[in-house]
């Protein structure tokens, strides 16, 4: 018998095309039920302060108003639980005091939208505002250090910078960007008896539904999350958000179903943002191009409502070999909308600033790029001293260089030129963790040859509807045209978010233990069975393809599953698998710190393990820029990226993704940033006709490679690669446009003042 | 001040049907469909027309049906994303899924009315052209490349046709 080809990695089509294309795939703002009324949301137009008062009874008489809610009759709710990474807001309504602009302070609910907007601007408020604290620079602000107990050292950084032949000492900054998912955040939500139904524009059901436990007083199962499409996240559907628990308190009060749809506006104060950050690089190195010292300190913006774990500097430690490391964290608390983890959150920011100081060092000491990060190649996790489970980051520089040409780069800047256009070539380097946390699924195998897999998890956009129906496939030997996935429903078994790059991961190594578990459950029926050509067998002496399970012995004798149950007259078969972050995970955090407090003592420690650092993806990014420096236009002419992204599980789909994580890096680089008023913190460019980012224009041919082995940290292989193609684009412009001007642009994004002549 | 808005009679034409709306005249095209007539295929992403998700085509022209008012619709032919395929894909939605030129998903019907408009406006003669007349319709996901690809596929497959 000839292997067919593995089903994992195949550039499938998306299993969920036909009904993106048609219109068939119901988002949560799709979600039509009997008796639906609608809500609008009003918001404070001020930072802080106090409401002194607020009329409502224009709105309450309002055609078609169902109720209006304020802090004067909402009902009291509880707090939903903390934890560390995505906390919960305040509870909406509940008190007179207001702790940023675009606060919730008042919900109607209509018959209609229309109606529940026009009654929503009847309400007239007043208020005492205090003065704000709103951006970074604000004086007299005390920035807290090492918030989150992640800083990170080894060596000494000062004196091997008072060593260095040459050092680069720089200082960036980025601005705050909004998620601005297509998909406006949507909830509807109803009760039944004592039952709490939810559809919601999230990315982690499971935090939802346990959130709204608490804060409504029901137990967990009395609580059910919904939501099988999403139109677009990037880290904002990670968080319980307020207009949520609003929904859901809204449609018990007045005993029908509610649904919240929040205008664009809203999305820029409701949903979370990526901080602002101002950072300082210094980096020290030897003229042979030997780097010596790495000191990242990074400052970003946190809300006084709720902290958020947000590093800026955790991945510097772990990215280059140097003996002498320090990343620094420092938060400064604002009275602004909490930000939110989005695409790449801290290493988007963080990544930007240490490939564009290296790019310094570069042309400080006349070394190409590329030779200055392999002379400085991290061979083993350079914090710990431990072995990566992969690594093929040498190969992104070696095959993204090919094919990009980078050997035609003349490295001079002001040297490429295209008519009156000046052309740079710039590139970064990325080393990306990521963030798993236990899975689970059920996997049922019925008698007909089919099967179902089913998992509480979220797909996106990023594919997991196609790659997780791949894993089950693959694990079963079957066609994945017999294989059927469903997600997004927390009465499914319980998975963690979709994100922190964690989730393809998670999944499918859960699905490939659940096609395991099937497997030996279906044998263990076979095996006792005189009448089976599999009797006697165990898992080691038989191998599946083409639906059946052969014997390793003789693969011409085989039965399929289906034949299995029916002669023991079962109709179907349901088994669970699960998955669990590796120990290694924990370790190599703990492990970090360990070095950081006790220094080579603590090394020795942590090497003495033998235990192996998990990697995450590596990319490489190259880019060709094109600068009219009469105008200070920055057009992104074409771009190279390669990838270790381990086991791939759909070329095409993860193209995609990478390609996706790309347009974004070139939003962040050439285009996004939340402005806001002075005084009321008023987001000013709350559209997106203001708030710019990437349209098909912008975005060149893009060309993706995947390089590297699979993982050896997990037994399907794989790395996450959801965020990995952002993090470090906006650097390889950057240093694009080094090259093409001679400009050293060290500020996100990048203006058209700062590219004239 | 309450206001109570006029009520508008319209017969709209939406994918070959009439459709008979007795509604409030602030009721915008796309609420029209999405919320009375129940095609919710057609997608808001901002309702400010600046994102273009809810393109659909009004007398055949590409239209941003957040900024039509269903009442500037009487006796008009709508088409909505929902009207496209037959028995098989649309060559179009076929495209989109060759060439994986949607991830969320969410801006795809409206991408796609928009490139169904663009072919008959012939303005996918090149990729830069295909670019520039597909800019109204953002994707957040980063599709672009992926969406240039698939109404070439489609527009070379005319030319050649032809």
């Amino acid at each position: 018998m000839t292997p067919e080809p593995r089903v994992i990695g195949l550039g499938l089509d998306r299993v969920d095309g036909p009904a993106k294309v048609t219109g068939a795939a119901t988002y949560t703002m799709d979600v039509a039920v009997a008796g639906l009324l609608h809500a609008a949301l009003v918001r404070s137009t001020f930072a802080i302060g106090t409401i002194t008062s607020i009329e409502t009874a224009q709105a309450a008489a309002a055609p078609g108003v169902v109720a209006v809610f304020t802090h004067h009759n909402a009902p009291r709710m509880k707090k939903p639980s903390w934890n560390l990474i995505t906390p919960p807001p305040p509870v909406p309504l509940q008190d007179a005091s207001v702790h940023h602009y675009g606060q919730y302070i008042a919900m109607v609910v209509a018959e209609t939208p229309q109606q529940a907007t026009a009654a929503a601007a009847l309400i007239r408020v007043e208020h005492k505002a205090a003065t704000a604290s709103l951006s970074l620079d604000a004086p007299a602000l005390k920035a807290r250090s090492n918030p989150y107990f992640l800083d990170a050292k080894r060596g000494d950084v000062e004196s091997a910078l008072a060593a260095a032949d040459i050092t680069v000492d720089a200082t960036f900054s980025t601005k705050a960007n909004a998620h601005n998912p297509l998909g406006l955040f949507s909830t509807v939500a109803y009760w039944e008896g004592g039952r709490l139904v939810v559809h919601d524009s999230t990315q982690n059901p499971y935090l939802i539904r346990d959130s709204l436990a608490k804060v409504f007083s029901v137990s967990k199962d009395k609580v059910q999350v919904l939501v099988p499409y999403v139109g677009g996240a990037f880290g904002a559907g990670l968080r319980l958000w307020q207009h949520v628990i609003l929904t859901a308190m809204a449609a018990r009060a007045v005993g029908r179903p509610v649904k919240t749809v929040l205008t664009r506006p809203q999305m820029f104060t409701g949903i979370g943002h990526r901080p602002a950050t101002i950072q300082r690089m210094r980096i020290g190195a030897l003229r042979d191009g030997t780097i010596t010292a790495i000191d990242h300190e990074a400052t970003s913006t946190a809300a006084k409502v709720a902290n958020v774990l947000y590093p800026v500097t955790l991945s510097t430690p772990a990215t280059y070999r140097c003996d002498n490391v320090r990343g620094r964290d420092r938060q400064v608390r604002l009275d602004i909308p909490s930000p939110a983890h989005m695409r790449g959150p801290g290493e988007a920011e963080g990544n930007f600033a240490l490939e564009t100081a290296l790019d310094e060092v570069a042309y400080a000491i006349g070394m190409d790029p590329i030779d200055l990060r392999m002379r400085n190649y991290a061979k083993v996790h350079p914090q710990t001293g431990l072995a990566w489970s992969s690594k093929a980051l040498d190969e992104c520089y070696r095959q993204g260089a090919e094919r990009f040409g980078w050997a035609d780069r003349t490295p001079r800047p002001r040297s490429m030129r295209d008519g009156h256009w000046l052309v740079g070539y710039g590139m970064a380097g990325v080393t990306y963790g990521h963030f798993q946390a236990k899975c689970h699924a059920s996997l049922t195998v019925r008698d007909d040859g089919t099967v179902l897999v089913r998992s509480g998890a979220t797909d996106i956009g990023q594919g997991t509807y196609t790659v997780i129906t791949q894993v089950a496939a693959d694990g079963l030997g079957l066609d994945p045209a017999n294989v059927r996935f469903e997600l997004g429903d927390t009465d499914l078994p319980r998975a963690p978010q979709a994100g922190g790059s964690g989730l393809a991961t998670a999944l499918s190594n859960a699905v490939r233990d659940a096609t395991v578990n099937a497997i030996a459950a279906l044998l263990s029926l076979a095996s006792a069975d005189h009448a089976s050509p599999l009797h006697g067998c165990s898992a080691r002496d038989v191998v599946v393809a083409g639906g059946r399970i052969h014997r390793k012995d003789d693969a011409s004798r085989s039965e399929t599953y289906g034949a299995i149950l029916t002669r023991n007259g079962r109709s179907e078969l349901t088994v669970q698998g699960s998955s669990a972050p590796s120990r290694a995970e924990t370790g190599v955090l703990l492990g970090s710190l360990a070095v950081s407090r006790m220094g080579r003592a603590g090394r020795r420690l942590v090497e003495a393990t033998h235990a192996i650092a998990p990697a995450g993806a590596f990319a490489a990014h190259f880019v060709e820029v094109r600068v009219d420096p009469l105008l200070g236009r920055l057009r992104v002419k074409r771009m190279v990226s390669a990838v270790d992204a381990g086991q791939v599980l759909n070329e095409k789909l993860a193209r995609s993704q990478i390609v996706g994580g790309i347009v974004g890096g070139i939003g962040q680089a050439l285009f996004e940033e939340i402005t806001t008023d002075e005084g009321s913190g008023r987001v000013s460019n709350a559209t997106l006709a203001d708030y710019l980012v990437p349209v098909n224009a912008d975005v060149p041919d893009i060309d993706v490679v995947f390089v590297g082995e699979p993982d050896s940290d997990n037994a399907v292989g794989v790395k996450g690669i959801g965020e990995i193609g952002l993090v470090g684009v906006a650097a390889a412009i950057g240093n694009a446009v080094h090259h093409a001007t001679g400009k050293r642009l060290r500020s996100l994004p990048f203006t058209i003042t700062e590219l004239m002549d | 001040m309450s206001f109570e808005p006029p009520l508008v009679r319209t017969a709209v034409q939406v994918n070959g049907f009439e459709r008979k709306l007795e509604a409030d005249a602030r009721l915008t095209l796309l609420d029209a469909l999405r919320d009375v007539i129940g095609l919710t295929g057609t997608k808001k992403g901002c309702d400010q027309g600046a994102c273009g998700a809810c393109t659909v085509l009004l007398e055949g022209r590409r239209v941003l049906s957040c900024l039509t008012l269903a009442a500037q619709c009487d006796g008009r032919q709508v088409t909505t994303i929902e009207a496209l395929a037959g028995d098989d894909l649309h060559p179009l939605q076929a495209a989109f899924i060759r060439r994986d030129a949607f991830q969320c998903g969410f801006c795809t019907s409206g991408q796609i009315m928009s490139a169904v408009a663009l072919l008959d406006e012939g303005r996918a003669g090149s990729d830069d052209e295909i670019r520039e007349f597909m800019s109204g319709n953002l994707c957040r996901c980063g599709a672009y490349p992926n969406i240039v690809a698939a109404i070439r596929d489609v527009a070379g497959g005319r030319n050649h046709d032809a």
